[in-house]
């Protein structure tokens, strides 16, 4: 059997392509997973909620969700986490008057990925 | 007239291809959704199809553990089949005295479930000191009594003429299995490359009874263990299955063309 015969052999080609993806794969995982999440609480007016409590809860077997860190949004209402390690992550938000905002649940296409939200976070919203 | 049948019988196959396609493809809706399976209209068509199943599948449960295990006791179980198995039918192809009783024995062995032998072969794997490794995973399916046939009828069909000539260049029986009648047998090695890649990579019983350790834990064992935790999520348990599925699919569809054509060597012979 000749190279060229074996190089274009389905046996070797489909395995080749799934390796190939695989590393690919694992290049922009690698790339983008520094466990960053970040993203802006805002009140039910539109106005950034400052000094809003930011709950970061990770999705694990048992448990479901379990709280893994806090931090306190700041004045233009944005907040950060630097060390997510979980694929799917819950975000509860409590406002600087105590009252919580609806939790919103992120599921990430891997561990650890690095997520700028884009509607941000509400709290005290509106009833109706 | 003609090319009228022939479209129609396509058409027929064609749908009952369709048919038989329906289970995989409910799983393969069901895993990119949360559908329940059980709601009534069913939905042919996925709502909102997403991959986050599979995602969740690869990181709540040691899944590459699980499937590099699987890949291990595979590979082993796939190389003792063509050895061992290449080897009784090419012996199987020989006149020797109690050659009939042999095959008797093969034949009547395959009537004996797995299930009724575990106890005895949990025993040898212990003594043998295999119990929770590697090859004490592959050790039942090293030979399969199945695929002995499909080298033998393989074998059977390479002229004699072959083996004498080589025998005449000096060649031993050992070589002249390796050398002149394996590559000649291509479908019949892809047929048990298929069979006992399947068979071990679906077992769940005897890894079950075998493993002590959830780190040597297959893929199937996994699945079990999934659907323990997580009761609630109908689409990553779909997920998973589909994980497992696809290495089997992908090497079947590789080979399909070489494994029909071993299952049916020998099957016309008068």
């Amino acid at each position: 059997m000749s190279t060229r015969a074996i190089l274009t052999s389905r046996f070797f080609v489909v395995p080749a392509i799934a390796i190939a993806t695989l590393i690919a794969w694992n290049l922009y995982v690698a790339a983008h997973a520094h466990g960053e999440v970040s993203g802006k609480v805002v009140r039910a007016d539109g106005a950034p909620a400052r000094g809003a409590t930011v709950i970061l809860y990770e999705r694990n077997l048992t448990s479901h969700f379990l709280e893994k860190t806090r931090t306190t949004t700041d004045a233009a209402g944005e907040f950060r986490f630097k060390d997510n390690r979980s694929h799917q992550i819950r975000l509860d938000t409590i406002g600087p008057d105590g009252r919580q905002g609806q939790p919103r649940i992120l599921r990430l296409w891997f561990a650890a990925q690095d997520v700028d939200l884009r509607r941000p976070l509400v709290v005290s919203p509106s009833k109706n | 007239m003609r090319r009228r049948s022939h479209i129609l019988r396509h058409l027929v196959m064609a749908l009952v291809c369709a048919l038989m396609l329906i289970p995989f493809y409910w799983v393969a809706k069901t895993a990119v959704t949360n559908e329940n399976i059980y709601a009534y209209p069913p939905r042919i068509l996925p709502l909102k199809p997403h991959l986050y199943n599979f995602v969740d599948v690869w990181y709540l449960i040691p899944f590459a553990r699980y499937f590099a295990n699987s890949v291990i006791v595979s590979l082993i179980a796939v190389a003792g089949n063509i050895v061992f198995n290449a080897a009784a039918g090419y012996a199987l192809t020989k006149n020797f005295a109690g050659k009939r009783i042999v095959v008797l024995l093969f034949l009547s062995c395959m009537l004996i479930p797995f299930q009724a032998t575990i106890i005895p072969a949990y025993l040898v794997s212990a003594r043998l000191g295999v119990l929770n490794s590697y090859l004490g995973l592959a050790l039942p399916l090293l030979s399969t009594i199945v695929c002995i046939f499909v080298f033998k009828a393989a074998f059977e069909a390479i002229p004699a003429s072959l083996q004498q000539a080589a025998r005449i260049d000096g060649l031993g029986e050992l070589r002249i299995l390796f050398r002149i009648m394996l590559p000649l047998a291509k479908p019949a090695i892809a047929t048990n490359i298929i069979l006992s890649f399947i068979w071990s990579w679906n077992a769940f019983l005897w890894p079950l009874i075998i493993t002590r350790d959830v780190t040597m834990q297959t893929l199937p064992l996994g699945l079990a263990r999934f659907l323990a935790y997580v009761e609630d999520t109908t689409g990553a348990l779909y997920a998973f299955v589909c994980m497992v599925l696809l290495p089997g699919i992908i090497v079947f569809l590789m080979a399909q063309k070489e494994f029909i054509r071993g299952l049916t060597s020998g099957a016309t012979k008068g």
